[in-house]
């Protein structure tokens, strides 16, 4: 009953297509962790340090494209460096819409999963 | 190729080919990861990681481009500049084959030069006014090639490249022209 009443919450609070993709959900929290605003680079390290695995630098952008769409996260373009073959470095970070679709997805996966566990036993 | 400079081609395909708002800076991010790597490992090493994203990225930006949540928009423009590239082909094959070389094999030899310019012209006018729509328009002129190819209208038997040609560059060239010319605008040469 409780888990029916959360599922009509969300579809109130939440506009359609709101729900997070799963690497849309990675890339927010590992934008989220890099506090302050990280370029693609940067996300994709994260990713590959905490999870193992090797996403393309395509699918990071492709993903903050398609996140700062929906206004999840706000992108600048910092000034070229000859390091980077004088090409400008994009910095992206969360917005407030961002960190709240974060919570939404969190609070979904974990009433998903609750009283699992047990079931899981030793795997 | 200078010691620890990014393998050329990859840059290319990076900035010019691969659709999305952000090649420069993506492009950036890989220059300055080769050159980490580069000195950590080996430029060959580097380079060949350069190479592998560069080319795993394809799919996941041309998916995404072809995916976004205003695609409707960009499929209708592809298909609006595609009727008008068709009408382009059209008038320009009968001009030839009525006025300049009626003979087939003359056409057979023409034909090429005037598919890619009109596929682009069709790159040119859809990116002018839709960024997304020239990766549409690429693919349907993918599909329309490939159908045709299938169907056999060409009436001149001709070699599997000739076909395999228009198969890839006419693609290409709606997808690269916009682009090499943004960047010849941006040097000044064009006004």
């Amino acid at each position: 009953m409780t888990f029916v009443a959360y599922l009509f919450y969300i579809a109130k609070q939440m506009k359609r297509g709101e729900l997070l993709g799963s690497l849309e959900h990675i890339i927010l929290l590992a934008l989220a962790r890099l506090d302050g605003g990280a370029h693609g680079m940067i996300v994709r390290r994260e990713i590959e340090e905490r999870t193992g695995r090797n996403i393309s630098i395509g699918a990071v952008y492709a993903t903050l494209e398609r996140l700062e769409a929906k206004g999840y996260v706000s992108s600048v373009t910092t000034e070229p460096t000859p390091e980077r073959g004088g090409r400008a470095k994009r910095l992206f970070r969360v917005e407030a819409a961002g960190k709240r679709a974060l919570q939404v997805s969190e609070q979904t996966l974990r009433s998903m999963t609750a009283g699992l566990e047990s079931r899981w036993g030793g795997i | 190729m200078r010691r620890n400079s990014p393998p050329a081609f990859a840059c290319w395909l990076v900035e010019s080919v691969l659709p999305g708002r952000y090649p420069e800076a993506m492009l950036g991010d890989l220059i300055e990861e080769y050159a980490l790597r580069a000195e950590s490992t080996s430029p060959l090493t580097a380079s060949r990681w350069f190479y592998s994203q560069a080319c795993r990225s394809v799919p996941s930006m041309v998916w995404s481009a072809l995916r976004s949540r205003d695609w409707h928009i960009s499929m209708s423009v592809a298909m609006g500049v595609y009727i008008i590239m068709g009408m382009l082909k059209f008038a320009a094959d009968w001009t030839i084959s009525k006025l300049v070389a009626p003979e087939q094999t003359t056409y057979v030899v023409l034909a090429p030069f005037v598919f890619l310019t009109t596929s682009a012209i069709g790159g040119c006018v859809a990116a002018r006014i839709r960024r997304g729509a020239t990766m549409f328009l690429a693919l349907i002129v993918v599909i329309t090639v490939a159908v045709l190819m299938e169907l056999k209208v060409c009436a001149i038997p001709v070699p599997w490249w000739y076909q395999f040609g228009f198969l890839t560059l006419g693609p290409l060239a709606v997808i690269i022209t916009p682009t090499l010319l943004g960047r010849l605008k941006q040097q000044g040469a064009v006004t």
